[in-house]
């Protein structure tokens, strides 16, 4: 079984799949207990004309740095937009998703290899994760457990009790936005080597299977993390082999993924209702 | 060509703007968004077998709508994370059968973008028949799904089966949702739905001149789109999405303004 | 410790809310404020937490970090995925800052409070699986674990049971006993009387403000509840829809 994964690029692969796996256990516990799947989906989608015109001014080397800037630029819009009064929230965001997901496409489409740009956005290109790339996500990854642990007890205190967190002298409109922030990190870090789709999953599913098994915070970020690399591993491991022996060609992103969602409906009957 | 892209963007706006003001006041925005993206696998399973693509979406949208409304109704389920799972899972199916297909990334994108240049005169037949159906089921059960959308308290205790109602809503939006996305994609789809009825909430509460209004600036946004697209020779699907956003910056703009 | 509002008028985005409010509250003092609701009561305990503006007089509030707030149970999600410990825990937030792991102290501080609520046994269990009065008692733990001296309650005894409101009135009173001073909205009049030794009367700016006995009259109380008072033949009055 160890096998496939002695060839480089499997290694680098699943390599890359547990360094999101730790951060995205407990990232997802915050996008969970927050309810922002729809700002997390939003945010894969937003980086989009980042990746585009970072890609078109500096090459390969310009997409990290253009996502960055657009993942930033909306998680500070996003949180505007959410304190805003008559717009209600997620229409705010399903706009501001569709329109900077369109300003890519535009920009896009007039270049000639329109549709393969938009297919390796959507799946990354887990099987070509370079050392250099693993690097870069390792680098983002410190960055965003030691913003996590420094913040947790705050992100905690606002995401129960907003209310009390604001009379205990918390700031909950810089804690949205130093969450957001986070978010398009997590995003930035994934989105190049597995994909939007991998991304928005490996954000909203690992906690919400988790929290099928546990009520506890740390527990559920452990799990989390747990299933990730499970699902990764055996994602790949699925679309190695079914491209090698059958020859399916089935992405190791969608199968990740599909992996994910299948533990998520076997924890289902582990559901702990409320006592 | 042009002929019946500006015939079927017309007759999908209307739909997306009537259908959107139900959608912007019950904030089913990502609902709607998982939709789009669970109805996938449907319609691709759908043209590998070989049977009606508008069928195959039905089939498996029906099943996610119920399965969304059981969902949200119980207690201590997460509603937007179940809704995520579902998104997220849905196109991961969809993009794993398109991709055992050939002519992969480019159905793909013309899921996410449309194809709106494209249409056939029997999308605009199918169109235009769901938008008639659409239309008179919005209209006859306006006020149920007002009652029940406002105040299901107030509606349960009136006698009103509120689970009944939102059953009707779910496998509408869903109806919508399916014939939309196949010629205009899911990203303009869920702009178009949003953004005029968005707008259109920025100036009225009253729901009859609220649905008219989404109507005209989604069918407004439509044509200009189209008109941009045509001249820049840019994606048809991201220039409307793009006019109908224009729409509601504008909107909100004036009313800013104004008050 | 001291609070202290003259001829204070509070509100929101400049539109009053409340005016003429006169307080006086020294240490180990409770004051209860009572009136109908939308009298004003929330926005007066917001004014003390900074959420809520003031508009005209003065105010002589106490520093934020000596200040503890009890927000309604009701308002919290019962599927937050958070056990009672870790709940009262956040009380401690404040003074453990970002980095400082949690100490021996902290968790001492933690089950003493619990204690003090008679939930040490309900520790471990997760919040939403507690009854109303139950919640109520964990976020005054909360609160206490931080050693406040002015502690603010927004409706402590709304939706809580005989026990549960027992139980709090019981730590409020030893609160106050140790030194802390408490202000609390009610529409509870009998809580109030029971309670409080200042109440102050309500209803978009203040009527009276006194002990019980001063305020807690058919008289004073007639023109703070208008037409929501039937007065009764024997002299006494009763509030419809406080």
């Amino acid at each position: 079984m160890i096998e496939p994964f002695s060839v480089p690029f499997m290694g680098r692969a699943l390599a890359e799949i547990a360094l999101l796996a730790v951060i995205c256990g407990p990232v997802s516990v915050f996008v969970f207990v927050r309810r922002l799947s729809f700002v997390s989906d939003a945010l894969t989608h937003t980086v989009f004309p980042g990746v585009v015109i970072g890609f078109a001014a500096a090459g390969v080397e310009g997409v990290f740095a253009g996502a960055l800037v657009a993942g930033v630029v909306t998680a500070v819009v996003l949180t505007l937009l959410t304190r805003g009064a008559r717009l209600t929230d997620d229409a705010a965001t399903a706009v501001l998703l569709t329109a900077m997901f369109s300003i890519g496409v535009v920009l896009v489409s007039r270049r000639s290899s329109y549709t393969s740009d938009l297919t390796s956005f959507l799946f990354g290109r887990l099987l070509t994760v370079t050392s250099r790339q693993l690097a870069e996500t390792a680098v983002l990854a410190v960055v965003i457990l030691v913003a996590l642990a420094v913040s947790h007890r705050a992100l905690l205190f606002r995401a129960f009790d907003p209310e009390g967190a604001a009379a205990a002298g918390f700031r909950v409109g810089r804690l949205d936005l130093w969450l957001n922030v986070l978010l398009a990190l997590v995003v930035v870090a994934g989105v190049r080597a597995v994909g939007t789709i991998l991304v928005v999953a490996l954000l909203i599913v690992p906690a919400a299977a988790a929290r099928m098994v546990s009520d506890r915070l740390a527990v559920m970020a452990a799990v989390g993390a747990t299933l990730v690399f499970l699902s990764g591993y055996c994602g790949l491991l699925l679309s190695w082999t079914a491209s090698l022996r059958y020859e399916i060609a089935l992405t190791s992103a969608s199968a990740v993924v599909l992996l994910l969602v299948i533990f998520y409906v076997i924890l289902m009957p582990f559901r702990r209702v409320a006592a | 060509m042009i002929f019946r892209a500006t015939i079927e963007i017309v007759l999908v706006a209307t739909l997306a703007g009537m259908i959107g003001v139900h959608i912007v006041m019950r904030r089913l925005s990502f609902f709607t968004m998982a939709l789009t993206h669970a109805t996938f696998p449907g319609v691709v399973a759908a043209s590998i077998i070989g049977v009606n693509l508008l069928l195959g979406g039905i089939a498996t949208g029906a099943v996610i709508a119920l399965g969304v409304a059981a969902l949200s109704r119980r207690r201590g389920q997460n509603a937007a994370a179940a809704t995520g799972v579902l998104l997220s899972g849905g196109f991961a199916l969809g993009a794993a059968l398109i991709a055992t297909q050939s002519g992969f990334s480019r159905d793909l994108s013309s899921f996410l973008v449309g194809s709106i240049l494209t249409v056939s005169d029997q999308d605009l037949l199918i169109t235009a028949g769901v938008l008639v159906i659409v239309g008179a089921v919005l209209l006859l059960c306006a006020r149920p799904l007002l009652f029940t959308g406002f105040d299901p308290a107030g509606a349960r205790a009136a006698g009103l089966a509120v689970g009944a109602w939102d059953v009707v809503l779910l496998l509408t939006i869903q109806v919508v949702v399916v014939t939309v996305v196949p010629a205009v994609g899911t990203i303009l789809a869920l702009s178009l739905i949003v953004a005029p009825a968005a707008a259109a909430r920025l100036w009225t509460d009253r729901l009859p001149l609220l649905t008219t209004l989404a109507m005209l600036l989604a069918v407004a946004s439509g044509l200009a789109g189209l008109a941009v697209s045509a001249q820049w020779n840019v994606a048809a699907g991201a220039s409307i999405s793009l006019s109908a956003t224009l729409a509601l910056l504008v909107s909100w703009a004036l009313r800013k303004a104004v008050s | 410790m001291e609070l202290r509002y003259t001829g204070v008028s509070l509100g929101y985005q400049g539109k009053k809310a409340l005016i003429d409010v006169e307080i006086r509250l020294k240490a180990g003092q409770r004051l209860a404020l009572v009136g109908p609701n939308g009298a004003g009561k929330s926005t007066l305990i917001k004014s003390m937490l900074g959420q809520s503006e003031i508009l005209g007089g003065t105010a002589i509030i106490p520093p934020r970090d000596v200040i503890g707030y009890v927000p309604q149970s009701g308002d919290l999600d019962p599927d937050f995925p958070v056990s009672v410990q870790q709940v009262v825990m956040m009380g401690r937030y404040r003074s453990l800052g970002w980095w400082r792991p949690v100490r021996k102290a902290d968790r001492q501080a933690v089950a003493e409070a619990l204690d003090q609520v008679g939930l040490t046994d309900k520790a471990r269990n997760r919040f939403g699986t507690l009854s109303g009065g139950q919640r109520q008692r964990v976020l005054l733990a909360r609160a206490i674990v931080a050693q406040p001296q002015l502690l603010l309650l927004d409706e402590p005894f709304n939706g809580v049971d005989a026990v549960s409101q027992d139980a709090i009135v019981t730590v409020l009173r030893d609160l106050s006993a140790a030194g802390t001073a408490l202000v609390l909205s009610t529409h509870d009049l009998a809580v109030a009387r029971d309670l409080a030794d200042l109440i102050c009367l309500l209803n978009g700016r203040q009527f009276a403000v006194g002990t019980p006995g001063e305020t807690l009259t058919a008289s004073s109380l007639r023109p703070v509840y208008a037409h929501r008072a039937l007065d009764l033949a024997d002299g006494r009055l009763v509030l419809v829809d406080p």
